[in-house]
């Protein structure tokens, strides 16, 4: 992608033990900032900003509008909604986002939610359904929280998911209600089984409307939205972490959503995907506290930026970077082989980390599960997604173009000693260095 | 390969023979030659190879949380039919007039008859709290609400520490957190291709890359943080791919990788893997099998779960033939594991999470029975869970005791009845001739 390359940029490669310090540079610095804002290196990004405050400025800027998604027309029967190559369309759009898109913050965000809200085509087999909860998270990912939580509860694929289409009066099912207090909200701990069954009656009666031949059944709703058929809701009083009334799926997701423990959880879990370390209890309660009064998501995310701390030392380098990180920066920084999109498929699959593909409600696995020997070996399999014949980059200007620039000397040293630019540009990708973020 | 212009003369080949040093890594006692190229390379040899050391465990990992209830069915009580209605399971292979094997589990029955299958009811942890996650986490540790290394991988740093690289392997894209110990470390594969990795057809020296690749881990000082630990694990890696190289070898027709999900892996696929590791001179001394399966079945039970059974019955089934075909059958116990058991009553279509599970037990060596004590239909807690009648640590306390030979105490930071589940006194040893990677 980068044919390009500024030659300032690439001079600021610098080997560690050679300038006799560890601390990181300035360019390195910049290039923390980029990664962790935006998803993938953005290359070219660091290359542009001048100083920290340039890059936080340029990785938060949304004033570009945003690309419009791609069309996906609602299936018209069962049997070609479950056409799984379908869910292509999302997927493509998204991971070329990832890549290009002029607002990288929302990336980081949108990458953040889906796996926070988690659905995945292991259970659901409906692409439609992704497509739909993709457009759902890019429309509410940089909006309001409690928004974004709302509609998630709403979304068909959620309802798929843990099952809360078939969660009605006479037969309670808890799958959602367990989920979204545990793993969305408040964390395990602030809520007794009874919260779960009270919250799981609470949310009856949501179904997802059937396509095609079956819509007779729900004639007057948009095929593959959720509609509420109230003879389903439990009308009951219940008593949902000691608020007790005829609740319904607003009311509980609005009790839900007051309890302290709910903003301090997910505004901890942002501060860990940004910084890449835990917020002190000083830091959480603070945060938690911005966050509860209006659940704006961006100005969560400037005070998780404006925090001294997230361009320290400490935090550059701090987390395992994930394969659909590692994957898109290489595509960002390197001219690519035109099958770039299978092949990268295949990567990602092979490590079990496609996006709309999680193994559980709970995500992605992350940190040091991400270091072990089957996916480190596989760390040489983008050798599949580089140009070939492979693009003859100088040694520093590979690492400058992934976005690396402070490098062992060991690591120079093995990246410079093959003499064919592929097996330099696949070791520089598979260096320790770009393993982290 | 395409070889830059500006430097015609130099091959890869040349190259890489001009590499020397820098390609061999020493680690922890082994000598390791480039990957995939040196399978008869000397290796240190393991001295006293302790208690243990000739059998293999293998672990069948039920995430979701297995509904036991219709895996070991108590069809010998109304009870169970008025709590699960059309979920119940009706024709279920009756073992003993109280309890029967889902009807797929035909494999598995066979064993029973056998004498090869011990079954182990109402197996729990206390206050469960019905979290998956927290209760992962209990079942991994080996601790209530537990944080912190894995129970075997604290049975791993208590037996061959460091030593062995191979001692513990996961059938699986990721390490798991069960074998994850202070100084062992884990291997994770998830098909015959070991740890090679996958390069498209261009690259034409693909061992060679990897070679390159080693020379990562040859840290000349112990880096600290995380930084070290990545390149320590690359040292791992490269030692452990080596030897798996020597022992696995890759089918020509490997499935192309599908687009989503497990793809083509099934638990059939992933227990041939483990087998072939088992009857290979690696012997590990754990292979936990994970990633099998969705057992979380709030809803569509009666079908998902049937099929689940099924998958289990293939696995087992072509794990033991692969073993007994090679003579190794009675240096292996297969068990199985899942966060919990589910709720007793029917949702419907499903059921909620619960509490107390059945596990099963199966090989030459286990004491076919009935374990442990069914939980009563009819007295369940305030949630209609089961009370669980067996301490999970139990459990684990006869695989340690009875199995792998060492004194449970010490794993699992307390004393826990064992159960007499598999058969006292010791495997004749395959003779003092015994081998690990080709060492004579």
């Amino acid at each position: 992608m980068l044919l390009r390359f500024p030659e300032s940029h690439v001079a600021a490669v610098r080997s560690m033990a050679a300038s006799g310090t560890s601390s990181v540079s300035d360019r390195e610095r910049v290039s923390h900032v980029v990664r962790r804002l935006g998803v993938g290196a953005n290359a070219l990004s660091v290359s542009e900003a001048a100083t920290i405050d340039d890059a936080i400025a340029s990785m938060l800027d949304l004033r570009t509008p945003p690309a419009p998604m791609p069309g996906f027309e609602p299936p018209t029967d069962i049997e070609s909604a479950r056409t799984q190559q379908d869910i292509q369309i999302p997927l493509s759009h998204w991971l070329e986002q990832m890549v290009l898109s002029p607002r990288p913050i929302e990336e980081r965000l949108v990458w953040f939610w889906h796996d926070h809200f988690a659905t995945s085509t292991r259970k659901v087999r409906f692409p439609y359904l992704f497509w739909q909860q993709h457009a759902t998270v890019r429309q509410h990912g940089i909006g309001r929280f409690d928004e974004l939580l709302g509609a998630i509860a709403k979304d068909p694929a959620m309802l798929d998911y843990l099952d809360g289409r078939t969660n009605q009066a006479t037969a309670i099912n808890e799958n959602f209600a367990r989920e979204v207090m545990e793993l969305h909200t408040m964390g395990v701990g602030g809520y007794s089984q009874d919260d779960v069954v009270a919250a799981a009656r609470a949310f009856s009666g949501w179904v997802v409307a059937p396509g095609g031949d079956d819509r007779r059944r729900l004639p007057d709703a948009e095929p593959w939205s959720a509609v509420f058929v109230p003879v389903r809701h439990d009308t009951g009083q219940k008593t949902l972490l000691g608020v007790t009334g005829n609740l319904d799926m607003d009311d509980a997701i609005e009790i839900i959503l007051d309890q302290p423990a709910t903003a301090t959880t997910v505004a901890a879990k942002l501060h860990e995907e940004i910084i890449g370390l835990s917020p002190t209890a000083v830091t959480r309660q603070r945060l938690g506290a911005i966050f509860r009064a209006d659940w704006q998501i961006m100005t969560l995310i400037e005070e998780i930026v404006a925090d001294p701390i997230f361009v320290s030392d400490a935090a550059v380098r701090s987390r395992v970077r994930n394969p659909v990180e590692r994957l898109v920066g290489i595509v960002q920084g390197i001219e690519t082989h035109p099958q770039v999109g299978r092949t990268s498929m295949a990567i990602l699959n092979r490590v079990g980390f496609v996006p709309f593909s999680p193994p559980n409600p709970a995500g992605f696995a992350g940190g040091a599960r991400l270091l072990g020997p089957y996916q480190l070996a596989h760390s040489l399999d983008v050798a599949g997604i580089v140009a070939d014949p492979a693009p003859d980059y100088p040694v520093d200007e590979i690492f400058a173009r992934l976005g690396l620039f402070d490098v062992s000397e060991q690591t120079r040293d093995v990246v410079a000693a093959p003499p064919d630019p592929l097996s330099r540009i696949t070791l520089a990708a598979a260096s320790p260095e770009y393993a982290l973020t | 390969m395409t070889m830059p212009p500006e430097c015609p003369t130099v091959s890869r080949r040349q190259f890489l023979a001009g590499l020397g040093a820098t390609a061999a890594v020493s680690v922890a006692g082994y000598s390791v030659g480039i990957w995939g190229r040196n399978p008869a390379h000397a290796a240190t040899p393991i001295g006293d190879l302790g208690p243990g050391a000739d059998r293999t465990l293998v672990l069948i990992e039920m995430g979701g949380g297995n509904d036991a209830l219709s895996m070991v069915v108590p069809h010998g009580t109304a009870r169970y039919f008025d709590l699960r209605g059309n979920l119940a399971v009706s024709d279920a292979t009756d073992l003993d007039g109280s309890i029967g094997l889902h009807p797929n589990l035909s494999y598995t029955a066979e064993r029973w008859k056998q004498n090869d299958l011990a079954v182990v009811e109402g197996i729990g942890y206390p206050d469960p709290d019905l979290s998956h996650f927290s209760s992962m986490a209990t079942w991994w540790t080996g601790v209530p609400g537990g944080l912190g290394a894995g129970w075997l991988g604290r049975y791993l740093d208590a037996t061959v520490g460091a030593e062995d690289p191979l001692a513990g392997i996961v059938v699986g894209p990721g390490p798991s957190p069960a074998l994850s110990g202070e100084e062992s470390f884990v291997v994770s594969i998830q098909d015959d291709t070991g740890l090679r990795p996958s390069v498209p057809e261009w690259v034409d020296e693909p061992d060679e890359l990897t070679a390159m690749w080693a020379g990562f881990a040859n840290s000349p000082v112990d880096s600290p943080g995380l930084f070290g630990q990545v390149t320590s694990a690359i040292e791992q890696t490269v030692v452990a791919a080596d030897h798996l190289s020597a022992v696995l070898t890759p089918s020509e027709d490997a499935p192309a990788p599908q687009a989503q999900g497990r793809g083509a892996r099934t638990l059939a696929t992933d227990m041939a893997l483990a087998a072939q590791l088992v009857i290979s001179d690696i012997r590990p001394r754990v292979v936990l099998v994970h990633g099998f399966g969705d057992f979380d079945t709030h809803e569509g039970q009666a079908s998902r779960h049937a099929d689940l059974m099924t998958e289990l019955d293939d696995g087992i089934r072509a794990f033991f033939e692969i073993v007994e075909a090679a003579g190794a059958s009675d240096r292996v116990v297969v068990a199985t594991t899942s966060e919990f058991g589910r709720r007793a009553a029917s949702n419907g279509s499903g059921t909620d999470h619960g509490t107390a599970g059945a596990h099963l037990v199966i090989g030459d060596r286990v004491q076919g029975g009935r374990y442990g004590e069914s939980p009563d239909l009819s007295s369940l807690d305030n949630a209609g869970n089961l009370i669980h009648t067996v301490d999970y640590r139990s459990y684990y306390a006869s695989i340690l005791d009875e199995w792998l030979e060492v004194g449970h105490q010490d794993i699992l930071d307390g004393s826990f009845e064992t159960l007499g589940m598999i058969g006292a006194g010791h495997v004749a040893p395959i003779g003092a001739t015994w081998k690990r990677f080709g060492v004579r």
